[in-house]
């Protein structure tokens, strides 16, 4: 039963840590936390399901496709709405990203809000029997597809010169500036990307579960959770962060009470601020006065 | 600055307002009192919402969980220990005020900005789901209903009645938060606001000044969250969810950040709205999405940016334009 | 203060008519050629699903009023949105009640706001026929103007329970559940019942709605080795729950779910009959939904609205529909709302042709269908059953 609990958990995380993943992102290059991921991850998943079954394009492609026009979203979001109202507090920025994820869950409660839209499976295969364990299509799937994802990103960032680009504009915005680095492009294409991996995250989810427009809500907290656990702002933690999460509700549900899957996220939210505001990997959360 | 005239005018224009009030049940059926009941509860949330979020500057979304301690609080102490519900008002407003300084804690450990959205966020849905799973007091999924009373004889189902006990609430609250934020701690609520660390060096309490103000902020909410139980007749846990809380945002935002007057604006606007859309279901979302989107880029500070342009009468003193 | 309670005084006089049940409250909302209904219903939020039970009954009304309507007279819905909020609900209530005066109220998917609305229509006095809310303490106790019209709470848990039983050597069931009034207003029910029968469920599992994996529930199943389980899930949930069963070696196991699912779309969902081979749900009509005895059916709904996708909601009001009718059609011309009170409460053993038992209400007991079949897989295909092995 443990291995098994610990499969499914590894399969939920990959999707946490994906979604944890790009808000950090965005959060590192921008300092804007995204509350309206989660709408951006259900627009993904959306998005896959018109390409598949309206259009009738192969899953693959079809998610590739998905992805791209995600990043142009991210990309338009950033340039339209977000860069007018940089210089202004926090909170603009916060209600900016959260109005962006209720036009785009109105959207889809428009279009679709009457339907429960099933997705067809993608990675059909007999599952694998060992001894106790089963090994299913849909966790090899999408551990490894979160799996491939991952070493290309850490890769790009450790070892190519965007990578040093973007450790750069990390380091010091000011100083990447100095030397002559768009900054402002770079912060677009932070959004685009944030906003295409977390499409990722819907699109991976889509075959294993129906499509419906708060599909995203959970998915936000979920991500919140893994990047404080892991630490806000380290990229290794938000993924970190989010195998544990995954690891976590599996385990609380199994062996505590199946009522607490649902807010295992909160609590980890909660524990950790009070009790190690900066996570396993982050700089310290707390402001000192 | 006003002139001592325009004070005059504007206290004047101020216990006009309510005045008025008195003679609306005159002009309403069932529907349209119960929907400007609805306004003036929505008053409540918006000023306790604009209060930490405008005033202080804290990114703090606790508010749906005040509101919903304020209603559940108030619905237990007069279904389970028979209190009349009018004393519940003041008691919900206690434990409104305890959920704000359980918040406060948060902030005063140093969890600010987006950690603090985050909790803050985390507690309200740990709130929710406490009342799920609470079934003896809270009456779990089907949620608890308020007993059949009556006052001077008259039952509290009837609109107009409410509407009066309401008016009454709203009046008293709003004018201590106006007097409260043109006092001395006002003052110091702007300067935490602007500079934290500048103001504790001027031997100003910044911990005792945050604490105080999520603490009103959490009285004033749970005291519409007193309001609310009595309004519907019954409490749900869905009523306190975080889909509720774009329409907060956006009463906030399109009434002007950290503005009273503002607060009440956006309140009375933002619920009569989606009542003439009633014919096109479904909408609000995007309706109320991009309403702050546009706010935020076209008009940052809100309605009450434009009333003070019109006349001085609107400046609330310690209110600065630009933050 | 003196004005105050004048006015008070002036506004409660104004309030007075009403409730008065003169003769002008009597035949609010009625023309010599329309019957206004109020028809409320979640047309928006999250559980815009279920507003597909109303289109259903409207398009019984086009039917009706294609025929030439009820003596006469033409239905004409007045619809309002509830947004399955209970504060928007009572806004919708009220609006109908007092600014569009409507003559009687039909509908309401959501229970909670359903139970939200209960006092204020009672106080209002106008009819309202609950056409698919299933709480059962939204007709009990009794109120005299409000009658249920579908299968309550209680009537599907207990047939669903019964059904559990009513296999052979079924000792050992398991409940799994989302934590809401929906899934209660199923479970407890079914619990009480099982009870009574002296069985009592050997594990109780949640499974919120949105999670997208049921493997710790499934594995706590595994050890628990149940005989028949309990599902009160929405669809979604369902298909995970049924698929993850099936992953884990589990797929045997009997499972009964509730009138929120049916076979035809968890089996497309799933994509796998294997996987949903031995599904059960509570089906309270008279035949499969694409069956022969449900075509006439589907095929009035796309005829007045062409583009609705059809669902087991789709079915569940229209049977109230034709109760109603039948009670205007009793009452004659000369039409009145406590003349269709009491027509509604002489309704006995009316047979719908697609609920699959009668609406009867009396004067005592409003709460109108006791009880529902469930459909099943046999032999691969869908079938309603009466019992385990016994079809209907």
């Amino acid at each position: 039963m443990l291995m098994q609990l610990t499969l499914g958990g590894f399969a939920q995380g990959a999707i946490y840590a994906l979604i944890a993943l790009s808000l950090t992102v965005v959060y590192r290059s921008t300092t804007v936390v995204n509350f309206g991921h989660g709408d951006f991850v259900m627009a993904g998943a959306f998005l896959s399901y018109v390409l598949v079954v309206l259009a009738g394009i192969a899953f693959l492609p079809a998610a590739a496709l998905a992805m791209i026009a995600m990043f142009v979203l991210g990309v338009l979001f950033s340039k339209g709405l977000i860069r007018p109202i940089r210089g202004g507090p926090h909170i603009g920025l916060a209600l900016m990203c959260i109005s962006a994820g209720y036009v785009l869950r109105g959207i889809a409660r428009m279009v679709w809000g009457r339907e429960v839209l099933p997705m067809p499976a993608v990675f059909d295969m007999e599952p694998i029997f060992l001894g106790d364990l089963v090994i299913t299509g849909d966790a090899v799937f999408i551990i490894g597809t979160v799996l491939v994802l991952l070493i290309l990103f850490f890769g790009v960032l450790a070892l190519t010169d965007l990578g040093k680009m973007v450790q750069a504009v990390y380091q010091s915005p000011r100083g990447a500036r100095l030397i002559g680095l768009n900054v402002e492009r770079f912060n677009d294409f932070s959004w685009g990307i944030g906003a295409a991996l977390g499409a990722l995250g819907g699109i991976l989810v889509a075959p294993v579960s129906l499509l419906h427009p708060d599909l995203g809500a959970s998915f936000l907290i979920k991500g919140f959770a893994a990047m404080t656990l892991g630490g806000f702002g380290s990229l290794g933690g938000a993924v970190l962060g989010g195998i544990l999460l995954g690891l976590a509700e599996q385990y609380a549900g199994a062996y505590l009470d199946s009522a607490l899957i649902e807010i295992t996220a909160y609590v980890v939210i909660v524990l950790v601020l009070f009790i190690r505001p900066q996570g396993l990997f982050g700089r310290k959360a707390v402001v000192k006065v | 600055m006003p002139s001592a005239r325009q004070r005059q005018l504007r206290t004047l224009l101020f216990w006009a307002v309510p005045a008025l009030l008195l003679l609306l049940p005159l002009a309403t059926n069932a529907y349209t009192q119960f929907i400007v009941n609805g306004m003036l509860i929505s008053v409540l949330v918006t000023l306790g919402f604009t209060l930490v979020i405008g005033n202080l500057g804290q990114l703090a979304f606790a508010n749906t969980a005040f509101f919903g301690i304020g209603a559940y609080a108030s619905a237990i102490l007069s279904a389970k220990l028979g209190l009349p519900w009018i004393v519940t008002i003041p008691l919900a407003g206690v434990l409104g005020a305890l959920g704000g300084f359980l918040a406060s804690s948060a902030a005063l450990r140093g969890i600010r900005s987006y950690y603090l959205a985050i909790i803050t966020l985390a507690f309200g849905e740990l709130m929710r789901w406490a009342y799920l799973h609470s079934k003896p007091l809270t009456g779990g999924t089907d949620g608890l209903p308020l007993p059949r009373e009556a006052m001077f004889g008259i039952s509290l189902s009837d609109d107009t009645l409410k509407f009066y006990i309401f008016l009454a609430v709203t009046v008293l609250l709003v004018k201590a938060t106006l007097n409260l934020m043109r006092s001395r701690f006002g003052r110091a609520v702007m300067a935490v606001r602007e500079n934290e660390i500048a103001t504790a060096s001027l031997a100003i309490p910044t911990a005792r000044v945050i604490l105080v103000s999520f603490i009103w902020s959490g009285f004033v909410v749970g005291c519409a969250g007193a309001l609310f139980a009595r309004h519907v007749g019954h409490v749900f846990p869905e009523s306190f969810g975080m889909l509720h809380l774009i329409a907060s945002f956006a009463m906030v935002l399109v009434g002007g950040l950290g503005s009273v007057l503002g607060a009440v604006l956006g309140a009375v606007l933002l619920t009569a709205l989606p009542e003439y859309l009633r014919a096109f279901p479904g909408m609000e979302e995007l309706f109320f999405g991009l309403i702050v989107a546009a706010v935020l880029v076209a008009m940052p500070m809100g309605l009450a940016s434009l009333l003070r342009r019109l006349s001085p009468i609107f400046v609330e003193r310690y209110y600065r334009e630009e933050s | 203060m003196n004005k105050l309670t004048s006015l008070m005084a002036v506004a409660a006089f104004a309030a007075a008519p009403a409730l008065a049940q003169d003769a002008e409250w009597e035949t609010q909302g009625l023309t010599d050629d329309a019957i206004t209904i109020g028809v409320m219903g979640p047309f928006s939020g999250n559980a815009s699903s279920y507003s597909k039970a109303l289109i259903g009954m409207m398009a019984y009304y086009d039917k009706v009023n294609e025929e030439g309507g009820v003596h006469g007279r033409k239905l004409v819905a007045v619809q309002e949105d509830t947004a399955c909020d209970s504060a928007k609900g009572l806004a919708a209530a009220k609006k109908l009640i007092s600014q569009d005066e409507v003559f009687m109220l039909q509908g309401n998917s959501c229970s909670g706001v359903a139970l939200a609305l209960r006092p204020t229509i009672e106080e209002a006095g106008l009819p309202w026929i609950v056409a698919h809310a299933v709480s059962d303490s939204i007709s009990t106790p009794l109120a005299g103007n409000i009658f249920h019209g579908v299968p309550t709470g209680s009537a599907n848990g207990r047939a669903m329970a019964a059904f559990v039983l009513s296999k052979p050597d079924t000792e050992n069931v398991a409940i799994i559940e989302h934590s809401n009034d929906w899934a209660h207003s199923y479970s407890n029910p079914a619990r009480d019942y099982l009870k009574e029968q002296g069985v009592e469920p050997t594990a109780e599992l949640t499974m919120e709605r949105g999670q997208t994996d049921a493997t710790a529930q499934v594995l706590k199943l595994r050890q628990n080795k149940p005989d028949f389980i309990i599902a009160a899930l929405y669809e979604a949930e369902t298909a995970i729950f049924l698929r993850d069963l099936k992953k884990y070696g589990m797929g045997d196991i009997p499972v009964m779910g509730t009138a929120g699912t049916d076979l035809e779309n968890t089996l497309k969902r799933t994509g796998d009959f294997d996987t949903v081979k031995n599904y059960y749900v509570i089906h309270s009509y008279v035949d499969n939904l694409d069956g022969e005895k449900m075509k006439p059916w589907g095929d009035m709904i796309h005829k007045y609205y062409p583009d609705e996708e059809l669902s087991t909601f789709s079915f569940v009001s229209i049977g109230s529909a034709e109760a109603l009718v039948s009670a205007l059609e009793a009452v004659g011309p000369d039409l009145t709302r406590s003349k269709l009170i009491a027509a509604l409460e002489e309704v006995r053993d009316f047979d719908t042709g697609i609920l699959s038992d009668p609406i009867t209400w009396t004067p005592e007991d409003h709460q109108g269908v006791k009880g529902s079949a469930v459909a099943g897989f046999v032999d691969g295909e869908p079938t309603v059953l009466k019992a385990w092995g016994q079809p209907y």
